[in-house]
């Protein structure tokens, strides 16, 4: 559990990083480094194969997007952030812990656990048998994906 | 409702207050997106320790699998946006498309 809470912590404050770095570039490093704790965690709490997409897809794939972005619209004056963005976090940060465990202590123990069977069988037949649909939605979204790719990258013709 | 899923779960709070806190403050267009890419990863770790908790891995660890090839699928969408918003603006700045027209 102490090698849990510390990858927790690591994603945490690597998220952090990213969200307050000035270098749009060691954001996104954070970011995936952040996303790969989080790979390992999943590894480590027996989700094996949500770790690999999560340290391929989202710390690989994305951060790679990420960069062609950055590196696409480099410009010379960078955006300015207002200057109390970084003194208010530390409160927002505390504030909205505090909030959010108080709500989460009354709410929690009203939410009834619905009874179903134990899991058996492998992942695959989870995900093939019982998740078929979800199969069909990822295509659709990823055919959505493509074609929004597609629409926003067109050439435009002369008279449009 | 164990000790161990309550822990995951604060976590999962903080990493929503962080992406929460980006989209509310920052001005930069690829920052906010930076903002729901933590928040997103807070989603996967719900999913995932409740999935832990409640000993249904298997069904969580699909769900998840579902969740980051949407999120994929966002994440290629808003950055083609964004580059083409950079093309109309010359900026990053998400206060300039206050000025967009029609």
């Amino acid at each position: 559990m102490t090698g849990h809470i510390a990858l927790l912590c690591g994603i945490v404050l690597f998220c952090i990083l990213a969200v307050l770095a000035k270098d749009l570039i060691k954001a996104a490093i954070s970011l995936a480094v952040a996303s790969l704790l989080l790979g390992i965690l999943f590894f480590l709490m027996g989700a094996p194969f949500a770790g690999v997409f999560e340290i391929s897809v989202v710390a690989g794939l994305i951060t790679v997007l990420f960069m062609l972005t950055i590196a696409l619209t480099k410009t010379e004056g960078e955006v300015r952030e207002s200057k109390t963005v970084k003194i208010v976090f530390p409160l927002f940060f505390v504030a909205f812990l505090v909030i959010d465990i108080l709500v989460m202590k009354g709410l929690l123990p009203k939410i009834q656990a619905l009874a179903g069977p134990a899991e058996s069988g492998t992942f695959g037949d989870v995900l093939w048998k019982q998740r078929t649909f979800d199969l069909v939605g990822q295509l659709a979204v990823i055919l959505a994906g493509v074609f929004a790719v597609l629409a926003l990258f067109r050439k435009r013709d002369k008279d449009e | 409702m164990s000790e161990t899923w309550l822990i995951y779960l604060g976590f999962a709070a903080g990493l929503l207050a962080v992406g929460l806190y980006t989209l509310l403050t920052m001005r930069n267009v690829i920052k906010l997106f930076i903002g729901i890419e933590v928040v997103s990863k807070g989603v996967s770790l719900v999913l995932l320790s409740t999935g832990y908790a409640r000993a249904h891995i298997l069904l969580a660890q699909s769900l998840v699998i579902t969740f980051i090839v949407v999120e994929v699928s966002l994440v290629a969408t808003a950055l083609a946006l964004i580059i083409n918003i950079y093309k109309h603006t010359n900026s990053l700045d998400v206060r300039r498309l206050t000025k967009l027209r029609g």
